[in-house]
C-alpha cells in the first residue's frame, strides 16, 4: 500500500530500452573527441511518481526539452524500490552508457552507509548538482520551546523527554541532519529518541502533541507555519533564506550552533561514462541551471539553486560521506 | 452561511460546461483504471500531473479527484466478476460480490455495488462538505497509541472473517503477520527475512498478495474443478433488478458503513482498505444470519462498498483541511496541487473557495455520473463471464501479470505472484480461509509500527495505551467484542447442557 505505483505509458519506453541498452554502451564520442547524444536519453528516478525525485527529473527533462538545450528527446522512467537501491542498481548494470543518467540526493550516501545497497555515490559518475533544499525542525505552536537552544538545553538536561519524529527510517535523511545540528549544540547523540513514521502521520503526530519535535523539509512547514498550527525552531541552511515565509526561519548558525546540513540533489551518470560526455552534460546543466525557464521552476517548487560541476561535486560528496559515516558510527548505526 | 454561499460558488465551477466535461473525463478515466487489477488511482494521477500543466487548477484538480473517487468505483467490477480485486481497496468486495457472481446472480452483485457506492459517496461529500473543518480536529487526534488501539480493534475480527475452523484461521492470520515483516523496518533500518535480496527491501505491495491469494488462486481452482460445469459455463448476468427485499437488505449495512467508511477515511494512514475490511466485519459481527457472510450475501457485498466510496471522500478531509495526506494517492493529489500552484491547507477554504468548495461541488456531479455510467454498462461487463472458461482463465491471469508488473517493473515480483498464488491454492484445498491473512497483513505492519512508535515515545512504559481516553475506550472495544461472543457462547453450552 504504502508503496506508489507506476509509471503507465513509460512501460513501455522501458520495454523498448531494455532492448537497446546495450546495443552501444560505448560511448559515441565524435572524433574529434565532442560528444553528442545520438540517440534517446533515459533518465531514471529510483522511485515511484509523484515523489521529489521524480519530480525532478521529470521537470529538468521537460525544461531540457522546451528550451532546447539538448535537442535528444529525454524520458523519465520510474524504477522503484529498496528506498533507491532498485535503480541504482538498474544504472550501475549500464557501465559507460552515455545515453544514461539518474537523478539522486542524500539517500544516495544514507541507504549504503546503513548497509541497505550494494552502491554509493562513488560507484557512479557525478555529472552536476542543480538545486538544494534545507531541512527544518519544528514544533506545535504551543510549544513551550522558542528556539533551538531551549529545545536542545532540555535535552541535555532530560533527553528521554524530547521524541524527534520524521519520515525517513533512523540513520537516514531526517534522523541524521537532526543529529548533526543536535550535537554540534552540545546533545548526546546518542541518546537522541527518534520514531519514524512512513505512512505520512509524522505531521498529525506533532500536532496532537504525541511527539515533540518535527524533522522534515523546509518546504512541508510553511503551510502549517502560515495557518499558525506549528513553528519552526530552525532550520539547516546556511544563510537566511528567501521568500514569503522561509525568510522568517532563523537558522541553526545565527543561534549559535555551528553546523548546517544541505538537502542536495543532482543528476549522475553509470560507472565509466566517458570523459567527453561528462564535459558535454555538465555544460548542458549549467546552462539549464542558469536559464529562467528553470529559476521559474525552482521558484514553484522552493528549491534553491546549487550549481555544482562534475569535480566540485566529487569533492563535496567525499567530505559529506565522511562527515555521515562517523556520525552514523557514533550513535551506533551504520555499517 | 459561509459554507452555503461558498458551496454556490463550487458549483459555479463544477457545473460550467469545462467543469461537467472535466469531472466526466475523471470518472471515465478512473472507472476504467479501477477495474484493471494493478493500475490504480495513483499511477493515473501522476500521469495526469503534467498533462495538468499550465491548466486552470480547478477544472485539473477535479478531473484528478474524479480518477480517485471513479477508480475506488470501478474497482468493484473486477472483484465482482473474476475474483480479481482492481485495487487494493476493493479486495473485501470480491468476498461476497464474487460468490454472487458465481450463483448466476453477477448482474444483482453489480447492481448493488453501484447503489452502493453511489449512496457511500454521495453521503460522505455531504459530510465532507458540513464537517471538513471540524473533522480536522478527528484527523489529527489519532497519535500512534490510538492508530495502535484501531488497528487492535480490526484484528479481533479474525475469528468472524472464518468459515469453521478458528484455529485454521489464526494460522492463516498468523502467516500473514509474518509476510509483513519481510523488508527494512522503518524503526531502526534492520533488514528483516530479506536474505540480502535487494527486491525484498520494501516488503510485497498489498496487491501482490491479493491477486496471488484470490484471482491466481481462483484460477488453479477452475483448472482443478473443469470437470464441474455448474461453475461458469452455466454462468448468466441474471436479473438486474433488485427486488425491494434486496434494496431493504442493503439500506441498513450502506447507511451505517457510509459513515463509519467515511470516519475511517477521514484518518490519515486508515484508508479506504481497511474501511472496507472494518465494515464488511462490522456487519458481520451485527447480522442475524453471519453464516450467510461469504458465501453471497447482499450485506457483505453493500458494506465494504458503501465504506470504500466514503472513505474516499473521507480522506479528503486532512487534504484539503490540513495539508496532510492521509494515503499514497492523495499524498500525489498534494503534488499535482502544488504544481498547479495551489496549496492545501487550513488556508485554503478561505484563499481559494473555488478550488476547496469546486471539488467537493465536482463529487456530487461526479457521483451521479458514475451511477449514471455504470448501470447501464453492468449488462456488457458482465457479459465477461459468457467468456469461454479458457480464454477467461488465461486473461485473468494476463490482467493479474499486467497489473503486478506495473507497479514497480519488477520482474521478481511476478515470481511473487505465483508463490503467493501457490500459497492461496494450498490455503484453498486445505481449506484455510485466505480473509484473515489479507487482514492481518493490511492491519498487522501499521499495528506494529504504532505499537513500537509508541513504545519509544513512552521509553517503554505500556501505561501508554491506557493513560489516555482515545486508545483505550478503542481498546475496550476490542475487549467486548472479543469477550461478548465467547460468553454468550459459554451461557447457551451452559443452558443446553442443563436442559439435557
Amino acid at each position: 500500500m504504502k508503496k506508489t505505483i507506476f509509471a503507465g505509458v513509460l512501460s513501455v519506453s522501458a520495454l523498448a530500452f531494455a532492448g537497446c541498452g546495450s546495443e552501444d554502451a560505448a560511448n559515441t564520442a565524435g572524433e574529434d573527441g565532442n560528444f553528442e547524444p545520438s540517440k534517446t536519453i533515459e533518465m531514471v528516478a529510483p522511485a515511484g511518481s509523484g515523489g521529489g525525485w521524480d519530480t525532478t527529473a521529470r521537470e529538468v527533462a521537460r525544461v531540457f526539452g522546451e528550451t532546447e538545450i539538448i535537442d535528444e528527446n529525454m524520458t523519465v522512467i520510474n524504477r522503484e524500490g529498496g528506498g533507491g537501491a532498485i535503480g541504482w542498481a538498474y544504472v550501475h548494470g549500464k557501465e559507460g552508457d552515455a545515453h544514461s543518467m539518474f537523478v539522486a540526493s542524500p539517500p544516495l550516501m544514507f541507504v549504503p552507509l546503513n548497509g541497505q545497497s550494494e552502491h554509493g555515490h562513488e560507484d557512479f559518475t557525478p555529472l552536476a548538482n542543480m538545486i538544494a533544499d534545507y531541512g527544518a525542525f519544528a514544533v506545535r505552536e504551543d510549544s513551550e520551546f522558542e528556539d533551538l537552544n531551549d529545545l536542545f538545553d532540555q535535552m541535555k538536561d532530560d533527553p528521554e523527554s524530547i521524541t524527534v519524529i520524521g519520515t525517513s527510517a533512523p540513520g537516514s535523511m531526517d534522523h541524521m541532519q537532526f543529529v548533526r545540528i543536535a550535537k554540534a549544540a552540545g546533545v548526546d547523540p546518542t541518546k537522541i529518541k527518534y520514531v519514524s513514521d512512513q505512512e505520512g502521520g509524522a505531521l498529525t503526530a506533532v500536532l496532537n502533541g504525541s511527539v515533540d519535535v518535527f524533522s522534515t523539509g523546509v518546504g512541508e512547514t510553511i503551510e502549517q507555519v502560515r495557518a499558525g498550527n506549528i513553528k519552526v525552531l530552525g532550520v539547516t541552511a546556511e544563510e537566511r533564506m528567501e521568500g514569503e515565509v522561509l525568510s522568517e526561519f532563523p537558522t541553526a548558525i545565527e543561534q549559535g550552533i555551528d553546523e548546517s546540513f544541505v538537502n542536495w540533489r543532482g543528476f549522475f551518470g553509470p560507472p565509466g561514462m566517458d570523459q567527453a560526455a561528462v564535459d558535454y552534460y555538465e555544460a548542458k546543466f549549467q546552462e539549464l541551471s542558469e536559464s529562467e525557464e528553470f529559476a521559474e521552476v525552482r521558484e514553484k517548487y522552493g528549491w534553491n539553486e546549487m550549481y555544482m560541476g562534475s569535480e566540485e561535486y566529487s569533492e563535496f560528496l567525499e567530505t559529506e560521506k565522511e562527515e555521515i559515516a562517523s556520525l552514523l558510527e557514533e550513535i551506533g548505526l551504520g555499517q | 452561511m459561509d459554507a452555503f454561499q461558498g458551496l454556490l460558488t463550487g458549483f459555479q465551477v463544477a457545473l460550467s460546461l469545462e467543469g461537467i466535461m472535466f469531472v466526466l473525463i475523471g470518472v471515465v478515466v478512473g472507472t476504467l483504471i479501477g477495474m484493471m487489477p494493478g493500475l490504480g488511482p495513483i499511477s493515473a494521477i501522476a500521469i495526469m500531473i503534467p498533462i495538468t500543466y499550465g491548466m486552470d487548477p480547478a477544472p485539473a484538480l477535479v478531473m484528478m479527484a474524479g480518477v480517485y473517487y471513479g477508480a475506488v468505483f470501478g474497482g468493484s467490477t473486477s472483484s465482482i466478476l473474476l475474483n480479481a480485486p482492481g485495487i487494493s481497496g476493493t479486495v473485501a468486495t470480491a468476498f461476497d460480490g464474487y460468490p454472487m457472481a458465481q450463483q448466476g446472480k453477477a448482474g444483482k452483485a453489480l447492481a448493488i455495488a453501484a447503489i452502493s457506492s453511489f449512496v457511500g459517496g454521495t453521503v460522505s461529500v455531504v459530510m465532507l462538505m458540513l464537517l471538513a473543518p471540524a473533522l480536522s480536529s478527528v484527523a489529527i487526534s489519532f497519535g500512534p497509541p490510538a492508530y495502535f488501539a484501531l488497528m487492535f480493534m480490526g484484528l479481533t475480527a479474525i475469528s468472524s472473517l472464518s468459515e469453521g475452523s478458528t484455529i485454521k484461521a489464526m494460522i492463516a492470520a498468523v502467516a500473514g503477520f509474518m509476510v509483513v515483516t519481510i523488508g527494512i523496518d522503518p524503526q531502526t533500518g534492520t533488514q528483516r527475512f530479506t536474505f540480502g535480496n535487494v527486491n525484498l527491501f520494501d516488503g510485497f505491495d498489498f496487491l501482490i498478495i491479493a491477486l496471488g491469494l484470490f484471482a491466481v488462486a481462483e484460477v488453479c481452482m477452475l483448472i482443478l474443478n473443469r470437470k464441474n460445469r455448474s461453475l461458469s459455463d452455466d454462468q448468466k448476468l441474471g436479473s438486474l433488478k433488485l427486488s425491494k427485499a434486496d434494496l431493504k437488505e442493503m439500506s441498513g449495512p450502506v447507511s451505517r458503513q457510509s459513515f463509519v467508511g467515511f470516519l475511517l477515511g477521514v484518518l490519515p494512514g486508515a484508508g479506504a482498505t481497511i474501511a472496507s475490511f472494518i465494515s464488511y466485519i462490522f456487519e458481520k459481527r451485527i447480522a442475524k444470519n453471519p453464516e450467510e457472510f461469504g458465501k453471497g450475501s447482499i450485506k457483505g457485498l453493500a458494506a465494504p462498498e458503501s465504506s470504500n466510496n466514503a472513505a474516499t471522500s473521507g480522506a479528503f478531509v486532512p487534504l484539503l483541511s490540513l495539508g496532510i495526506p492521509g494515503s499514497g494517492t492523495t499524498a500525489v493529489m498534494l503534488g499535482a496541487f502544488l504544481v498547479l500552484g495551489v496549496q492545501p491547507g487550513p488556508l485554503l477554504m478561505t484563499d481559494r473557495p473555488e478550488i476547496f468548495w469546486g471539488i467537493i461541488a465536482s463529487m456530487y456531479l461526479g457521483n451521479v455520473f458514475l451511477l449514471i455510467l455504470n448501470l447501464p454498462l453492468i449488462p456488457y461487463l458482465a457479459k465477461i463471464l459468457s467468456i469461454p472458461r479458457p480464454l477467461l482463465i488465461s486473461l485473468v491471469i494476463m490482467f493479474s501479470l499486467i497489473g503486478v508488473y506495473s507497479i514497480s517493473f519488477n520482474v521478481f515480483d511476478l515470481y511473487m505472484l505465483l508463490v503467493f498464488g501457490a500459497l492461496g491454492f494450498a490455503m484453498r484445498i486445505f481449506s484455510f480461509p485466505a480473509p484473515p491473512f489479507i487482514l492481518a497483513f493490511i492491519l498487522g505492519g501499521m499495528m506494529e509500527q504504532a505499537f513500537r512508535q509508541s513504545m519509544t515515545i513512552s521509553n517503554g512504559s505500556l501505561s501508554i495505551f491506557v493513560d489516555s481516553p482515545l486508545p483505550l475506550s478503542l481498546l475496550l472495544v476490542a475487549l467486548i467484542s472479543l469477550l461478548v461472543p465467547a460468553f454468550l457462547k459459554w451461557r447457551s453450552n451452559r443452558l443446553a447442557y442443563k436442559q439435557r
